[in-house]
């Protein structure tokens, strides 16, 4: 997966800037799409392009269990959200789903990592390498479960 | 092996547990119009049907509207949201109680009051807010709408063994009036932090909590996802069984159920929890926050922190704050009864229920609201709105200029008509304080019903320990 940085510098991105509560009402996930973000930021939808990555700090996700939010992040483009840590039920939605990876990575990258910077991310080498900076960092690998569902494509195509 | 009440419930549900996953049976399975569309037209899609009928349960709580309901609803995508429910509740066999229903209310007040919610049971629904109903010691967590279409038509659900987290709060309160519930949840997420509770199903115990009515139980376990946890839990005791008695759908053989509970549903005393915390009581004091996550709370006699004293030498927790006040329009150092109000909002899962509604009508009572504030009060459904209409709570609150409104989640997360316009603060009893969650731009303090009631009348924040209240 290559594609360029969004990065957000914030700790507890919630669910409702994600994608907020009077959204809620659409089932057309591409309209879902144009507000993905809103909360926080406006020119999210014009900026973001098809492969992009969100890098962000400490408990992504945190907040509502709407699946909407993975769902408007993931048809807008994002094929990943690389942070510190994740609030569960984001996370878990992000699998379930197949809507995006939800990757962990240390302080050391995401301090490294800025805006617009080009990365090529490996799930089977569990490492991102920063194009323009020349760097490789090191993700924390998924649970055993985690990568099969995903590897299976989100958990209805999973078979134990 | 010694165990806790967690594990119990969870080693009761186990239906396969190999290579680390296990499947887990579920009891209750609640419902509603935001986050089920999409998992019945998934089952439509596969031709599948809901496994168990009998044990899934419709409501319509998030975006109805919380005016007279014999008008039409003019938001149309609500209207076909709150359509698209009963049409699926009646194509797939599902008992629901619609917008008409003696029984609608938010899901997380109508499932413990119809005695779906029973001790020992493991309860999911499609919102994060399902912690709630582990204050009877039910196993209750929140999930997304995956999750809920493999619910709906597996009855079972697959998850990792969270953590075991046990907060043991103890000594008694000074001013329990004052200091409610929801002063003592808000002041463990400010201590624990918002992803404190990560990975963890955590259990409340102690003195102050056996102390608690079953309603004020449901305020704190309903606010365990807001220090990210999986789900909050409280042993079942005399207090459930008592509120549980001779509930719409409570079992038949109920004093056998009640031995079984009992005899099964407490943690052992020799059983170790992964991670502990304990609080006291008696030091609690009445809290509002005054940032965008609720963590970032602190007592009303206190003032709006300082960014670089917030943050204890943590840049990124200074940059947080820093925005956050940026975002409330609130200067450092502020005292926090200087905090003046647009709009005072008294409902959601966290606190609608009679209760609630009674503590903030003694504030009210004989008063009037500020002439600067907009207030209303939202019971969480039409039995709690019937019954406090019984003891004259409604008139109480109109006289006093409240506007007295229709079950749902109303203004707790802006999908009504419900909402702040940008740049008005609300003292609310919700349980999210999110930039934007009450309507873009809205500024939203977290506090207790009696705090909300008494900003209301006086048009900012007092300390309500000065209050007669008993």
């Amino acid at each position: 997966m290559k594609g360029s940085v969004i990065k957000y510098e914030r700790d507890n991105i919630d669910t409702d800037v994600i994608l907020p509560g009077p959204y809620l009402k659409i089932h057309d996930y591409a309209e879902l799409a144009t507000h993905a973000m809103e909360g926080l930021d406006k020119d999210f939808h014009k900026r973001v392009k098809p492969g992009d990555f969100i890098v962000a700090g400490k408990n992504f996700g945190c907040g509502s269990s709407r699946e909407h939010a993975p769902i408007a992040l993931s048809y807008s483009g994002i094929k990943a959200v690389l942070a510190l840590s994740f609030a569960r039920i984001f996370y878990r939605n992000a699998v379930d789903g197949a809507f995006l990876l939800p990757i962990e990575i240390d302080e050391s990258a995401y301090k490294d990592i800025s805006d617009s910077d080009s990365l090529e991310v490996d799930i089977s080498k569990n490492e991102i390498q920063n194009l323009t900076k020349n760097k490789v960092y090191k993700i924390k690998p998924f649970p055993e479960l985690i990568g099969k569902i995903i590897e299976a494509g989100g958990l209805f195509n999973y078979k134990p | 092996m010694p165990k806790t009440l967690f594990e119990k419930i969870w080693d009761s549900h186990m239906v396969v547990e190999e290579d680390g996953r296990s499947l887990l049976y579920v009891d209750r399975h609640l419902v509603h119009e935001v986050t089920s569309p999409q998992a019945f037209d998934g089952l439509r899609m596969n031709k599948r049907t809901v496994r168990r009928t009998d044990l899934t349960f419709a409501t319509m709580d998030h975006n109805v509207p919380t005016s007279d309901r014999s008008l039409p609803i003019l938001d149309q995508t609500s209207s076909m949201q709150i359509k698209a429910l009963e049409k699926n509740c009646k194509e797939f066999g599902i008992t629901l109680f619609d917008i008409n229903s003696p029984n609608q209310g938010i899901v997380h007040v109508i499932g413990p009051e119809l005695g779906i919610t029973l001790p020992g049971t493991t309860i999911v629904c499609g919102d994060s807010h399902t912690s709630t109903h582990g204050a009877f010691g039910a196993l209750a967590f929140g999930i997304g709408t995956s999750d809920v279409e493999h619910v709906l038509a597996t009855q079972c659900i697959m998850m990792e063994k969270p953590k075991t987290f046990e907060i043991k709060i103890q000594g008694k309160r000074k001013n329990p009036h004052a200091v409610t519930a929801k002063d003592i949840i808000l002041s463990i997420i400010r201590k624990i932090g918002t992803a404190g509770g990560t990975g963890t199903v955590i259990e409340y115990r102690g003195e102050t909590i056996s102390e608690l009515t079953m309603e004020q139980r449901m305020t704190i376990c309903n606010m365990s996802i807001e220090a990210g946890a999986r789900a909050g839990l409280i042993a079942p005791d005399e207090k459930t069984y008592q509120y549980l008695k001779g509930r719409k759908y409570s079992p038949e053989n109920y004093d056998e159920s009640v031995d079984y509970w009992r005899e099964n549903l407490k943690t052992d005393s020799s059983a170790k929890f992964d991670k502990s915390f304990i609080l006291s009581a008696e030091n609690i004091v009445p809290q509002v926050s005054w940032g965008t996550n609720p963590a970032m709370t602190t007592d009303v006699t206190g003032t709006v922190p300082f960014p670089d004293e917030y943050g204890r030498g943590n840049p990124e927790e200074q940059k947080g704050a820093e925005k956050a006040l940026q975002y409330m329009n609130l200067k450092p150092g502020m005292a926090i009864t200087d905090i003046a109000i647009d709009r005072v909002f008294i409902g959601s899962c966290t606190n609608s229920r009679l209760e609630d509604l009674t503590e903030a009508a003694k504030v009210v009572q004989g008063k009037q609201v500020s002439a600067k504030v907009r207030a209303m009060v939202v019971p969480g459904s039409q039995l709690v709105k019937k019954n406090a209409e019984q003891l004259g709570l409604d008139k109480i609150f109109k006289d006093a200029g409240f506007e007295w409104r229709e079950s749902g989640c109303s203004m707790c997360l802006g999908m009504n008509p419900d909402i702040l316009a940008a740049g008005e603060r609300c003292a609310s009893t919700s349980n999210r304080n999110f930039e934007g969650r009450q309507g873009t731009g809205g500024r939203t303090h977290l506090v207790s019903p009696v705090m909300a009631a008494a900003a209301a009348i006086h048009g900012h924040f007092i300390d309500v320990r000065e209050l007669d209240l008993n």
